[in-house]
């Protein structure tokens, strides 16, 4: 279990995560969600390892964050920060066995075949990564990320994505969510911080809110998406209907549909509302 | 070029490529052996480098034997060993900082090493009768000089903990004016000789190039050298970003320290023995990126053979363009490196677009 109790981390006196607790369990997706500036990317550096936190711990499968060397981590959690420039001409296949550089395997190029199959970039292997497009740029990093705990082992590994989706279109936000998606059963917890509550809605087990660096709602996806702590939390209408077909919940933020619920106090959304 | 490196798997790549410069570099070495001021032809040199290890073929005169050995030969064993540790110290720092602007002189182990060689030629006593502290103690001042430098720009490039291109690369300049007007100061208080010897010495010399000298630079450019070599794995990592190799599991400050330690060092006993050559160190590693990839286990010994050729190449030119004069080897590996660097930016800018 990746385990984090009573996170607090300030940046000039001014607390940019207040106390924050979370737990993801291997085989579970957990959602960030939250406005701009609530602390999700802090949040996620502190339990990345990135960023050491002096207040409240951080654990991987029982160990505390600070006793496990970057090689140890390494092995147990994986890492693919939102934005990753590479400099140079390397192409995607090399990009991708750069995520073995610190593991002992014995069979690196299957890991590296499996991955790459999984996440479809098995026909950009020799293609120069910083020629790629958008979406197979993010696939590759994907699969770079991904190879680092690909391999079976007896501890439970976890998978920190920071905005996976943002840069991508309907169709691979959704190719990418899928195969996270299929991790769930390969021993491996999920969490990543998403913008878009309509793919959290479809693709997130659970769901954690954060607003002004505290934990505004946490559970169940179904628990959370509600119309009355979204609209606070976002300070923005959001409406909840039903998808005819699939039955899931569509959050809509139009202000034409906007139906404050009874608990919401009245706040201004500009000069059209 | 890319097209050819597809074409054939890696480690093929990597074996065609590395024999293929290393022959390079054995030709041209050959080959420089035989030109210069006193007349000696290939077979002759040949013949002499052979009746060292026991095989006659064709006559030769004792004096074109002397010249060959005590002069020629350990002046190209030296550039094969300065224009390989500049080559693959480049291909290093370019790798560590992500950019591919970096090289020694950008960011002060050149001015440092300078300054700290420049310091011992005027300072040092004259009476120390023993070659070996000559031999030994500039290199390692001028090593500690590389490095003091090095580290400065590196902290001034820092911030929060991570490493700003920009904040580095304006810290390299304003250290290396800053080297350059310790160095006019201390020049300033020395004699005529000594500034003589400098003006020729700040643009490259191979000149001084004797058997004394080998032991040293082997050891101190040679040994780091192969150390670079085993950073090839983890250079890769660095290469996508210092957040990213921690993630992949790099111990990154170690990793940085290792780097900067082994290229200083380079770099420092370079500039000590021969002065200050600019441009191998920029160049190499993007000819070889642009031909055969960025991966660093080709990028690193391929930069450390193309920048012994290279070097040797400029040597040769330096010391038979204005027989029975030399130039300095860096204007002619300035000469050489500059316009060829225009002509591959503007290329490599087309071919993005």
């Amino acid at each position: 279990m990746l385990a984090a109790s009573n996170i607090h981390f300030c940046i000039k006196q001014r607390p940019i995560v207040d106390q924050a607790s979370l737990s993801l369990k291997a085989g579970e997706v957990l959602a960030i969600l939250g406005p701009n500036g609530a602390g999700k990317s802090t949040l996620f550096k502190i339990l990345s390892g990135e960023v050491s936190c002096k207040h409240g711990s951080v654990g991987y499968n029982g160990c505390p964050i600070h006793n496990l060397k970057s090689k140890q981590l390494a092995e147990i959690r994986a890492v693919m920060p939102q934005h990753s420039q590479v400099n140079f001409p390397f192409t995607s296949q090399e990009v991708v066995e750069l995520g073995l550089v610190a593991c002992k395997t014995n069979k690196p190029q299957q890991l590296i075949k499996e991955v790459m199959e999984l996440t479809q970039t098995s026909h950009l292997k020799e293609r120069v990564f910083n020629q790629l497009s958008g979406g197979e740029k993010q696939r590759v990093q994907l699969a770079r990320v991904l190879v680092q705990i690909w391999e079976n082992k007896p501890f439970p590994r976890y998978l920190l994505l920071d905005e996976p989706t943002s840069a991508l279109d309907i169709a691979q936000q959704h190719s990418v969510l899928q195969i996270v998606q299929e991790l769930k059963n390969r021993n491996i917890g999920v969490l990543l911080i998403l913008h878009d509550l309509n793919l959290a809605a479809q693709y997130a087990d659970r769901i954690i809110l954060l607003k002004n660096g505290i934990i505004a709602g946490c559970g169940e996806t179904s628990e959370v998406l509600q119309e009355g702590i979204l609209s606070k939390v976002f300070e923005h209408p959001v409406t909840i209907m039903v998808h005819p077909i699939t039955g899931r919940k569509i959050i809509s933020t139009d202000h034409f549909y906007s139906n404050p619920s009874k608990n919401l106090k009245p706040i201004q959304y500009g000069n059209s509302f | 070029m890319i097209s050819l490196a597809q074409s054939i798997s890696k480690t093929n790549l990597k074996v065609t490529v590395l024999s293929g410069l290393g022959i390079f570099l054995l030709i041209i070495g050959i080959f420089s052996l035989s030109q210069g001021a006193f007349a000696i032809s290939l077979s002759q040199s040949i013949s002499v480098l052979l009746s060292e290890i026991g095989i006659q073929l064709s006559d030769f005169s004792s004096q074109q034997a002397n010249v060959l050995l005590q002069i020629r030969l350990p002046r190209i064993l030296l550039a094969t060993l300065v224009g390989g540790g500049l080559g693959i110290s480049g291909a290093a720092l370019q790798g560590l900082f992500r950019n591919p602007l970096v090289e020694p002189g950008l960011i002060g182990v050149s001015s440092g090493s300078a300054l700290f060689a420049v310091i011992f030629l005027v300072f040092a006593p004259t009476t120390l009768a023993l070659s070996w502290i000559q031999n030994l103690g500039m290199p390692l001042f001028a090593f500690l000089g590389g490095l003091i430098h090095v580290v400065a720009v590196y902290l001034l490039g820092q911030s929060s903990n991570k490493t700003n291109t920009n904040n580095l690369i304006l810290a390299g300049v304003a250290i290396n004016a800053l080297a350059g007007a310790l160095i006019g100061l201390t020049l300033f208080y020395s004699d005529d000789a000594a500034i003589r010897s400098f003006t020729f010495w700040s643009l490259g010399d191979l000149g001084g190039a004797t058997w004394e000298k080998m032991p040293t630079a082997t050891i101190l450019i040679a040994i780091p050298s192969l150390l670079l070599f085993s950073q090839s794995k983890n250079l890769n990592a660095i290469s996508l970003g210092e957040q990213e190799a921690f993630h992949m599991g790099i111990n990154v400050p170690a990793l940085k320290v290792k780097l900067l330690l082994i290229t200083a060092l380079i770099v420092g006993v370079a500039v000590s023995l021969t002065g200050m050559i600019g441009f191998v160190g920029l160049v190499v590693p993007h000819l070889i990126r642009i031909s055969f990839g960025a991966d660093h286990k080709l990028l690193l010994p391929a930069s450390f053979l193309l920048g012994a050729t290279l070097l040797n190449v400029a040597d040769l030119l330096a010391r038979t363009i204005a027989i029975p004069a030399e130039l300095p080897i860096g204007v002619i590996t300035a000469l050489l490196g500059a316009p060829f660097f225009i002509y591959l930016i503007s290329n490599f800018n087309s071919s993005k677009n």
